[in-house]
Formats: structure tokens, sequence, C-alpha cells
């Protein structure tokens, strides 16, 4: 049989197709369901469109940033006001992938891939999806845990608070190959301050699970302390608790949970 | 930037090049810059249909059954192919130069031997039918025990890999488990050594990863003619192979090639042609057959990975007067060239320095691993990179400059090889002395004096007498002769006592010096035209 390519103009008649048709898959960008496709993945016989410009907005003109799900990772690269963002979307793939993917299908990238979404996660972003029943905001960590089923909905944008701090929000990425590699682990935290002591603290991984998480144990012992020796220590030994990562040919599941705290320790003293 | 040393041995050298040393434009070049060079996948002919693969999802499992009943009841499929559908389902590559057994099939038939391992091949109107087809195709396996690493593989009771060599190594000379090179005695120069340092490499699987993937598109011609697309680096070895393997004449293709999107020796083992040529042959139509990016990275043969062992005497003044070097080559679930990569590496040992002492085992293992083949010097480049390893760390065990060291040790004019061939043409010293200057690298005085064609031959051309090692292995007679050996030479000094050789059947007779494989030339660079 072959694929069927059926373009909508409102993201609501999108989501309407994608709950309607098994095996339909939406596509972005198309870095993720093109290849499927060119690589004999048969599970895919309808890809949904939608030409919704709703998808492509991006707000980042208040404190609150609202990413349409159609937004590339290049556009992020090319507004200014989310300077925060660079590194993030800088290091995922080349000019082309770039160029294509977007914020929506990052959410989906399978382990190591899926970059943005860590980095979402620290920001404790909440994701609108539409549904067959209609849109709703879920917080971005429901979201990813319950990934394998949101399959039906289309992610229409994410949102989130800027950072009170250029220095509250840091990002690292760990390849073996640069540029273009995907992560050995993607590390982003968010370490708000108030009165010198870390309050919200988010700290999120990438390839440590099949999904991005949270270090939740790690976060607890950052939380109402001062950034200094003990704090970022006891961090760094909770670093891979409840992590779950894999063998794959980038690294040793192994390999991830020695190095997670080492990078994590790097990220929080500013070391290069 | 090119330089041309010509003040380098300037007197032995006709100063006539016309090429070397010369800006060259590559006649390809033009059209790879422009966008315009056709590869094969370029001749998307009227008609064509397009081949795809089932593999296997196991190491190693016997197949009990194959139904592809389904399958070719799926829209758009115009024929499955099976391997009894192969006029000639087994071959190895090196059969057209008569080295090694045939012991690999088109498509698995009673067995899977790596991951990934063509079962059945769906020939249908497009990618996406072919693909639904194989997904409708039906396999029992019966997995069974996998080795993956060269030295269990080579342990009693290790699982057969691949039945045509049961003790899971490639058989040369049709009795030989390994091949050998014994020149002096190491153990005695091991317990006359200042330092004796032995250590362990272990090399990766390599892929080519070359833009393009391997593929070919073959047509039927006039007059039963076949005409072929392919992307092989070795056109006339795949045109002779598809004719072994589908059982006619040569004459019957016309092979076309020559652009070939990157193949750094992946693109020699001759994967797609053949299944492509009979889908065409069964279909009267094109069939196209390309390797999807993951079939090229996940089975698509690697460099092998050889695991190395060396362990080297040496004097406090810096001379290296044993080297032992035990090898294993993991050629995966087939031969391919691994076996002819053994042949290349045990040539190239002790590398290019004198030694008087030197101890070589080298093993062609199968395992179930993506078969492996060639890729830029194999056989020489990882044991090569083993040895500068162990050269660096020998210089820093006898306190010397590791340039120097190796000025020191390298083969001279006149020096005697492990192979017993005297040393001609060497240059090494030369290299080194060059390398040095360039890198503001400092050398002592007299070892900037040095040459190769100084201070060679004398002692240095000494065959040593060197012991049998008949009591090792009960098949091995005699020591190995290859087609370089001269006469036999009586074993210089008493020869040890060996025990009564055990009733063997006795070895075939020697084979005619036809293998080409063994007809390498020297693996040094010459220095003179």
């Amino acid at each position: 049989m072959p694929v069927t390519v059926k373009t909508f103009g409102t993201s609501g008649e999108a989501a309407a197709a994608l709950s309607s048709e098994r095996d339909a898959r939406y596509l972005g960008g198309g870095t993720l369901v093109m290849r499927a496709l060119n690589e004999g993945d048969v599970s895919v016989s309808t890809i949904v469109r939608a030409t919704d410009r709703a998808l492509a907005q991006l707000d980042a003109t208040g404190s609150r940033i609202t990413i349409g799900a159609g937004v590339t990772f290049a556009r992020v690269l090319a507004e200014r006001s989310l300077g925060f963002l660079h590194p993030v979307a800088g290091s995922i793939g080349g000019p082309a992938v770039r160029n294509m993917g977007t914020i929506g299908g990052n959410l989906f990238a399978p382990a190591p891939f899926g970059d943005f979404a860590v980095a979402l996660l620290a920001l404790d972003a909440s994701v609108a999806v539409q549904g067959a029943y209609g849109a709703r905001d879920m917080p971005i960590e429901e979201f990813l845990s319950g990934r394998s089923r949101q399959a039906d909905g289309l992610v229409l944008s994410a949102s989130f608070q800027r950072p009170l701090s250029d220095d509250a929000f840091r990002y690292r990425k760990i390849a073996r190959v640069r540029p273009k590699g995907a992560a050995v682990v993607t590390l982003a935290v968010h370490v708000p301050s108030s009165g010198g002591r870390a309050v919200g603290v988010r700290i999120a991984l990438g390839a440590m699970a099949s999904t991005p998480v949270r270090a939740k144990a790690a976060e607890r012992t950052l939380e109402g302390h001062t950034l200094d020796a003990a704090s970022i220590a006891a961090a760094v030994a909770a670093a891979a608790d409840g992590t779950a990562p894999v063998d794959d040919a980038l690294a040793s599941a192994w390999y991830r949970r020695e190095v997670v705290g080492v990078h994590l320790r790097r990220l929080l003293t500013g070391q290069a | 930037m090119l330089e041309l040393r010509k003040d380098l041995f300037a007197d032995e050298r006709d100063d006539d090049l016309k090429e070397i040393g010369k800006g060259t434009q590559r006649q390809d070049m033009l059209g790879h810059v422009t966008g315009t060079s056709t590869y094969f996948n370029d001749h998307l002919l009227q008609g064509l249909l397009h081949l795809k693969v089932l593999r296997s999802p196991h190491a190693h499992a016997r197949i009990r059954r194959v139904d592809t009943g389904e399958a070719e009841r799926a829209p758009g499929v115009r024929r499955i192919i099976r391997g009894a559908d192969v006029p000639r389902n087994l071959n190895t590559l090196l059969s057209l130069i008569n080295f090694g057994k045939d012991d690999e099939p088109t498509l698995a038939v009673d067995k899977v031997r790596y991951k990934g391992e063509p079962i059945v091949a769906v020939v249908a109107d497009s990618p996406r039918e072919a693909s639904e087809a194989l997904a409708k195709v039906r396999v029992d396996y019966e997995p069974l025990s996998a080795v993956f690493d060269v030295e269990e593989a080579l342990k009693p009771g290790a699982p057969v890999v691949n039945e045509t060599y049961p003790k899971n190594t490639f058989t040369y000379h049709d009795i030989y488990d390994h091949q050998k090179l014994r020149f002096g005695d190491v153990e005695r120069a091991f317990a006359g050594a200042d330092h004796v340092l032995e250590q362990r490499y272990q090399m990766s699987p390599i892929e080519h990863a070359p833009t393009e993937t391997n593929g070919a598109i073959a047509a039927p011609d006039t007059n039963g003619r076949y005409v072929v697309y392919t992307s092989t680096q070795a056109l006339f070895f795949s045109l002779d192979t598809c004719a072994k393997i589908l059982d006619v004449p040569s004459n019957t293709f016309h092979f076309i090639g020559g652009t070939v999107g990157g193949g750094f020796g992946g693109k020699v083992d001759t994967l797609t042609e053949p299944l492509a040529i009979l889908g065409a042959m069964l279909t009267g139509r094109p069939v196209r057959y390309i390797f999807g990016r993951e079939e090229e990275m996940q089975f698509g043969p690697p460099r092998g990975a050889e695991r190395i062992y060396l362990k080297d005497g040496v004097m406090r003044d810096g001379r290296i007067v044993a080297r032992q070097v035990r090898a294993y080559f993991d050629s995966g679930a087939y031969t391919r060239l691994s076996s002819y990569a053994v042949v290349k590496c045990v040539a190239h040992l002790p590398g290019p320095y004198t030694v008087p002492n030197v101890h070589g085992d080298v093993y062609c293992v199968f395992t179930n691993r993506t078969p492996a083949t060639a890729m830029r010097g194999f056989g020489v480049t990882a044991m090569d990179f083993a040895i500068e390893c162990q050269m660096d760390k020998l210089a820093h065990l006898v306190g010397m400059d590791p340039m120097e060291f190796r000025i020191l040790n390298a083969y001279r004019d006149g020096d005697m090889k492990a192979h017993r061939r005297e040393a001609k043409n060497t240059a090494l010293i030369e290299c080194v002395q060059v390398a040095a200057e360039k890198a503001k690298w400092p050398l002592r005085e007299d070892y900037k004096r040095m040459s190769s064609r100084r201070d060679g031959g004398g002692d240095r051309a000494a065959v040593p007498p060197t012991a049998r090692d008949g009591s090792v292995s009960s098949r091995l007679a005699t020591q190995q002769r290859t087609p370089y050996d001269r006469a036999p030479q009586p074993a210089a000094g008493p020869e040890p006592p060996r025990p009564a050789p055990p009733p063997v059947t006795p070895p075939p007779a020697p084979q005619p010096a036809a293998h080409g494989a063994m007809r390498f030339s020297s693996v040094f660079g010459s220095r003179r035209r």
C-alpha cells in the first residue's frame, strides 16, 4: 500500500485525522518520519501535515515564552531574545537538520536524540496538545512519561517562564562526534536562586532513559541550599539515581551512569 | 604540501618522473564538483523493480521453516527469491584466485551465522511494497549459542560458526589453522634480554560509511545478456563472482561502473549484484538492489577487528632482540578477505625493523559477527598500529628517544628479514630523519648521520638457527613453506629430539604455486623505480 499524504489547513483537522486513522504519523520537519520511511518502516501508511500558521508562531517578548510546535531549530537560533536556548538548538544535528527539524518533533525523538526536549523539561515547560476532544495543556514531564500514548494527539506548542538570569539556565551535551554527534548524555539545569539559595531546581537528563528524565534526587540535594561544594557533591552523587540508560553504539549504560555526575559537576561549577 | 626529497638516493634514480610530484587534475573531478557525475543509481530504467532482503535478527540460529506464502500474495510482489533459486548458493570471494573454500551462501538456507544475514529476497514494483512483503515473511528460528570473541571461538566446545571451517579458523595450505613465522629463537632471546614487554592490543571493526551505499541495477539486454550498473570497486572481480554464483559464462554480463561514491574497500564484496541480476533473470525486468543507510552501517562489511599480543625483548642499548606476535583476526561469520589479510600481516612481521629472533602466529577466526572485508591496508594497518605503540613503549622502557629508537632498529640494506629475504631499497631511517626534521624534533648528530645504506648486512644478514616447534602441533609435520621458500634448508644446529609423529592422514600434495593471493609484492615501498 502506498503511503498517503494528507495536508490540512488547521491543526484541529490534522489532530482529528491523527486520532481517526491508525498508522498515521504527523510530519513536522520530517527528520524523524522521512528517515523511518526511507529505511522501510511499514508502520506508517499515512502522513498528516498541517499548514496552520499558528504552529509556526513564536512569542518570546514577555516573561512567558511560547514556541509553536512547527518552529525549527534554525528559527530559534535566529531569535535574539532566545539566546539562552541557542546552545541547545545549535547542538542538534547539522544545518540541514536544524533547518527542518522542529521543536514539536523533538518532543518525540527517541533517545539518544531529543536534546531540545531535555531543555524544555528543565524549564518546566507545559505542552499544548490538540486531541480528538479539544486542546489541553499538560506538564512536559507528564507528556514525556506518556509519550508513547500521545501519538494520536497533535502538539501545538510548548511554553515556559523565561529564566530570571542568563546564569540560571545551563545546558551541556556530551557527544563523541562534533559537530552533529548524538548524545552520550545531555544535561540541562535550571537553578533559580532567591537570596543566594536555589529554589525550584530542575535537572533534566537526556539519553539516560527512553525519554528525557529529571534527576529528582539530585534536585532535592540542591533545593534550598547555596551552590557550594557540599551541595554540589551531594547532587553529583545522586545524579544517576532513577535513570535507566541503555547500551548503544555511542556509550554503554554503565559509562553513561559513570559520567553523568562528572558532567553535572562541571555544569554546576561552571567549568568548561 | 607535497615535497619530493630528490636529494635522498639521488644517485640511484634517473630524475625523469613525469607524474609524481606534479599537479594533476583528477579526471572525474569536474563531474563531481558540478554534480553531473552519474552513479549506478542514476540509471532508473523504465519498469524498474525493487529488491529488498529479509535479514536475520539473530547472530546464530537454525532456520526451521520459512513461510513466504503471505508475502507472495502481497500487492506489487513480482518474485520471492530463496536460497534454492540461486544456482550456486555457496561462494567465497577469493575462490576466483583459488584461495579458500566456498563458505558463504547468497541467501541463507539452513542456518544464519550473523545478525543481518540475508535469507529471503523480495522483488516488487516499489520499495514500499517490497518492505511490506518482507514484513509478511514468517521465519521460524531456533536460536543457537553464538560466539563473538576470537579467543573464545578457538576454545574447545565453542559453537561452530561456519561448518565449512569446523575449527572456527581459516585453513591455510589445506592443513594449517594459522599462518606461522619462525626466525631464530625468541625464548632464548627473551631470557637474555634486559627488558621484556608484553602487551595486548584490541582493534574495533570500522565501517567505511560511503556516501553512496552499496547497490546495483541489473537489466535484461539483447542476446540473453544483462547490463549491470554497479557501485562496485572491483568491476571484473564482481563480474566473475556473479558469473560463478549464477552459473553462467562471464560474457553474459556487461558491467558498467567506474564512478564509486566512496569505497575504501567496502565495495568489493559483491553483495548486491548477484541478487539484482538474479531478480532480472527471474522477472525479465530491470531490478535495483541498494542498501539503506542502516543496512550499510549494520550489515555492510567493516574493517575486521584484530586482537594482537606483542612480546618484545629489548637490550639497554636499545636493540630489539626478539619479537613474538600472536594475533587473531576476526573474520566474522564468513571468510570474504580476512584470510588474505592474515597472509599480508605475517608478511609484514616484525614491522620495518631488523629483529634477529621473530616468532609469529596469526589466526583468521570465524565468529558470529558481521563478516569483515577489505579496508585501506587491512591486515597491516592494525598490526602497524600495535607495533608502533609498542615501539614507543619500548623506547620509554630503555630511556631512548622514540625517533632514535626507530632509526637504531630500522632495516638497512643487506639485513636479513624474518622471511629469509635480504632487505633491499630500505629507506625507513631517511623517512624518520625527514619526519623529525619537519617536526623540529631534535635528533642527536650520530642519528642524523645514519643511513639505510650503511652498517647493514654482516652479522645482520645471518639466518639464525631456528628451532622447529614440532611438538606444538601434531598436524604440523614440517615447517610451513610458502612459494617464496628456496630449496629446503637443513635445520641449522642439532635438531631437538621430537616425539614420533602420530599417524595422521598425509597432507595432500602441495598445490602448484597458482595461489594468486600468495603473490603479494613486498609490502614496503621501493625507493627505486
